[in-house]
C-alpha cells in the first residue's frame, strides 16, 4: 500500500512535463475569442497527425513516401461515404476511415516493399496521382470535381460537435491518442525493430528481423493514421473535393516533416505548427507571405539540415524522478571521463 | 552428422566465378577458420550460407535442412548468426538497443501487444534485457558501462564488440565471423582470441575468416583455403602452415622459389 502512494506522485512528477503541455493545451483555448484561431490550431492537430503517420515511414523505418496525401484522402472519401450512404455513427466512420486507408496501404506495400529506395518512391507518388485522377473522374462514386458536400459534423453517442471549440477538443484527443500509441509502439520490440531496419537493413535481416514484415507493418500503420486525420478532415470541413489531396499536399507533409525532424515523435508536430503557423502570422504580407514560407525552409535546410528537432530522440520525462536507478552499472571504466 | 554441410556450391557473379564447386562442413563444437588471399571469395561463402547472396548452384546444409534459397532471417532464426566484415551497427541506437534487436525473432510483442501492453510484454522485455547483459558481461568493462551511448560514438573495437554481441545474444548454433580483429591492436587482438575460444565454450560453433595468421593458428581446430574461388587445402593447422598449394597462393610461386 505504502509504496504505491509513494509512486504516485512520482508518476506525476516524471511526467511533468507532458502533462503541463496537456494542461495548457487543454486549459487555453476557452478564452481564445477570436474563432479564427481556434481553426488555425485544429488544423495545427489535423497536420500534426499527418505528419506524425508520415515520420513513421520516412523518419522510423527510413522509406520514403512522397505520396502521404492519397492515405488521407482514402480517409476522408470513406468516412465521408461511411457515414453518409450507410449512416453509421461517425465513431465506426472514424474506425472505418482508417482500416480502408490501411487496407489500401497493405495494397501498396505488399507488392512494393521488395523495391527499396527510389523505385517505393516513385510508386507512392504514382499512387497519389493515381488516386487524384480516379477521385476526379468517378463521378457517380465521389461526385468529381464538384467534391462531396454537407458531410455531417461528428456524432459521438448521441452528443453531436456544433462548435470550434468542440472540434478543438476532439482533434486534440485525436493528438494525444496518436502520440500515446506511437511511444508505445516505439519504446518496444516493434519500434527498435524498425530503428534497426533503417540505420542498417542489411545487419537487421542477417540478425533475424523479418524487414519485409515489419516493413508492411509500419506502411500498414502509417496509412491508417493518415485515414484517421482524413475522417476528422471530411467531417470538420464538411466539404471535400479531390483538390485537397494533390501531390502539393503530400510534399507539404514532407515539408513539415522535414522542417520539425524527423525519427522522434516531437519533431513532427514542432514542424506541422511551424508550417502553418508561418503563413498565417505572415497574412498581413498577402501574396508575399508564401516568400516567407519558402525562404524559411531553405534557411531552414542550409541551418539545420536534420531539422529543429531531428537526428536523435527527445525525451520530455523528467528522468530523475525515475524510479529505476540512472546508473545499472557501477565498478565503472577507467577509460572513461568521470561523471 | 555435420552441423553445416555445404557441397560444390558455386556462386557466379557476370563472367567471374567467385566461387567454384566449394565443399566444406563444420562440426558441432568446432572452431574453423576460412582464409585465403583477397577475392578468394571467403565473403562470398559467407553470404551463400546466410542467404544474403543465395548460390547458382550447390547445396548447404544446417541440422540436416537445406538452407539455401531461404532468406536471410529465416537462416538466422534456425541458429546461424553472423558479423560482417565492415561493421554494420545501428548507429543511432544505444549499444543496449543494438544487442536487444539480435533476439528480435524470439520475441513475441505485435503491434497490439505494444500497444495494450499486457504483462507478458514488460517481462518480455525484462527477459531481453537479462540476456543481453548477460552477453555483454562477456566482453568486460568494454560495453557495460556504455550501454546507454549511441553506439556511433564508440571505437572501432567496441562497435565490433557490439557487433559480436548481437550475433551471439539469440544463442546460434554457429557464429559466423568476418575478419572480428580488422582494425584491432595486438592487445585486442589477443583478447578477441580468447572470445573466440570462449564462444566455442559457451555451445556455439564458429566459422571465422581471418587474415591474422597468429590469430587463426591459434584458435582454428581446423582451416579451410580458398584461393581463386576453390578450396585449395583443409587441415589442421600444423599441416596447413607446410602445405606448399597454400604457401604458393600467399606468397606466389617465385618468392617460394628464392625462398629456397
Amino acid at each position: 500500500m505504502r509504496s504505491s502512494r509513494i509512486r504516485f506522485p512520482k508518476f506525476l512528477l516524471a511526467n511533468a512535463p507532458v502533462l503541463s503541455i496537456i494542461a495548457v493545451l487543454a486549459a487555453v483555448p476557452p478564452f481564445i475569442t477570436n474563432m479564427y484561431y481556434v481553426q488555425v490550431l485544429v488544423f495545427i492537430g489535423i497536420y500534426a497527425i499527418l505528419t506524425l503517420s508520415l515520420n513513421l515511414l520516412n523518419g522510423y523505418v527510413g522509406l520514403l513516401s512522397i505520396g502521404h496525401a492519397a492515405f488521407y484522402a482514402i480517409g476522408a472519401y470513406a468516412s465521408a461515404k461511411l457515414s453518409m450512404e450507410l449512416g453509421l455513427p461517425w465513431v465506426l466512420a472514424l474506425a472505418g476511415a482508417g482500416a480502408i486507408a490501411g487496407f489500401f496501404g497493405y495494397l501498396i506495400a505488399k507488392p512494393t516493399l521488395r523495391l527499396s529506395g527510389i523505385y517505393l518512391t516513385l510508386v507512392t507518388l504514382g499512387f497519389n496521382m493515381i488516386l487524384f485522377l480516379v477521385l476526379q473522374n468517378w463521378m457517380s462514386f465521389t461526385n468529381g470535381p464538384l467534391g462531396i458536400m454537407d458531410v455531417p459534423p461528428p456524432s459521438i453517442f448521441g452528443f453531436v460537435l456544433s462548435s470550434r471549440l468542440q472540434y478543438y477538443y476532439l482533434i486534440l484527443a485525436l493528438v494525444l491518442l496518436t502520440v500515446l500509441s506511437m511511444h508505445r509502439l516505439m519504446t518496444c520490440r516493434f519500434g527498435r525493430a524498425l530503428t534497426a531496419i533503417r540505420e542498417n537493413e542489411l545487419a537487421a535481416e542477417a540478425t533475424g528481423v523479418d524487414t519485409t514484415r515489419y516493413k508492411i507493418q509500419a506502411f500498414v500503420l502509417a496509412a491508417f493514421y493518415a485515414g484517421i486525420a482524413g475522417s476528422f478532415y471530411a467531417h470538420f470541413v464538411k466539404y471535400i473535393s479531390p483538390d485537397s489531396f494533390t501531390i502539393n499536399e503530400s510534399f507539404i507533409l514532407l515539408a513539415m516533416l522535414a522542417f520539425g525532424g524527423q525519427g522522434n515523435l516531437i519533431g513532427p508536430i514542432v514542424g506541422a505548427a511551424a508550417l502553418i503557423l508561418i503563413p498565417e502570422a505572415f497574412r498581413p504580407l498577402q501574396e508575399y507571405r508564401m516568400f516567407v514560407y519558402g525562404g524559411v525552409l531553405i534557411v531552414m535546410m542550409l541551418v539545420r539540415r536534420q531539422g529543429l528537432l531531428g537526428g536523435r530522440s527527445y525525451s520530455l520525462r523528467w528522468t530523475r524522478f525515475d524510479s529505476a536507478p540512472a546508473r545499472i552499472y557501477e565498478r565503472g571504466d577507467k577509460f572513461l571521463p568521470e561523471g | 552428422m555435420p552441423l553445416l554441410q555445404i557441397a560444390e556450391v558455386t556462386k557466379g557473379f557476370g563472367g567471374l566465378k567467385a566461387l567454384r564447386d566449394v565443399s566444406m562442413q563444420v562440426d558441432e563444437g568446432e572452431i574453423v577458420s576460412l582464409i585465403g588471399p583477397n577475392g578468394a571469395g571467403k565473403t562470398t561463402l559467407f553470404n551463400c550460407i546466410t542467404g544474403t547472396m543465395p548460390p547458382n548452384r550447390g547445396s548447404v546444409r544446417f541440422r540436416d535442412e537445406e538452407i539455401v534459397g531461404l532468406p536471410p532471417h529465416e537462416v538466422a532464426r534456425r541458429g546461424i548468426s553472423r558479423t560482417f566484415q565492415h561493421i554494420r551497427v545501428f548507429g543511432q541506437m544505444s549499444v543496449l538497443e543494438n544487442v536487444m534487436v539480435g533476439r528480435d525473432f524470439k520475441g513475441r510483442t505485435g503491434i497490439f501487444s505494444a500497444l495494450l501492453r499486457p504483462p507478458r510484454v514488460g517481462n518480455e522485455e525484462a527477459e531481453n534485457r537479462e540476456s543481453c547483459m548477460d552477453v555483454m558481461a562477456l566482453f568486460g568493462e568494454r560495453l557495460l558501462p556504455r550501454l546507454n551511448q549511441p553506439t556511433r560514438e564508440l571505437s572501432y573495437a567496441n562497435r565490433r564488440r557490439v557487433e559480436i554481441a548481437r550475433a551471439l545474444v539469440s544463442g546460434p548454433k554457429l557464429i559466423l565471423l568476418d575478419e572480428p580483429t580488422a582494425g584491432m591492436n595486438p592487445n585486442e587482438t589477443e583478447q578477441l582470441m580468447d572470445l573466440i575460444r570462449l564462444i566455442r565454450d559457451r555451445g556455439h560453433s564458429v566459422l571465422v575468416i581471418e587474415h591474422k595468421m597468429k590469430v587463426v593458428m591459434a584458435v582454428s581446430d581446423r582451416i579451410v583455403v580458398l584461393d581463386h574461388g576453390e578450396k585449395i587445402a583443409e587441415g589442421p593447422p600444423s599441416a596447413i602452415a607446410a602445405d606448399p598449394t597454400v604457401i604458393d597462393a600467399y606468397m606466389g610461386r617465385r618468392q617460394r622459389a628464392q625462398a629456397d
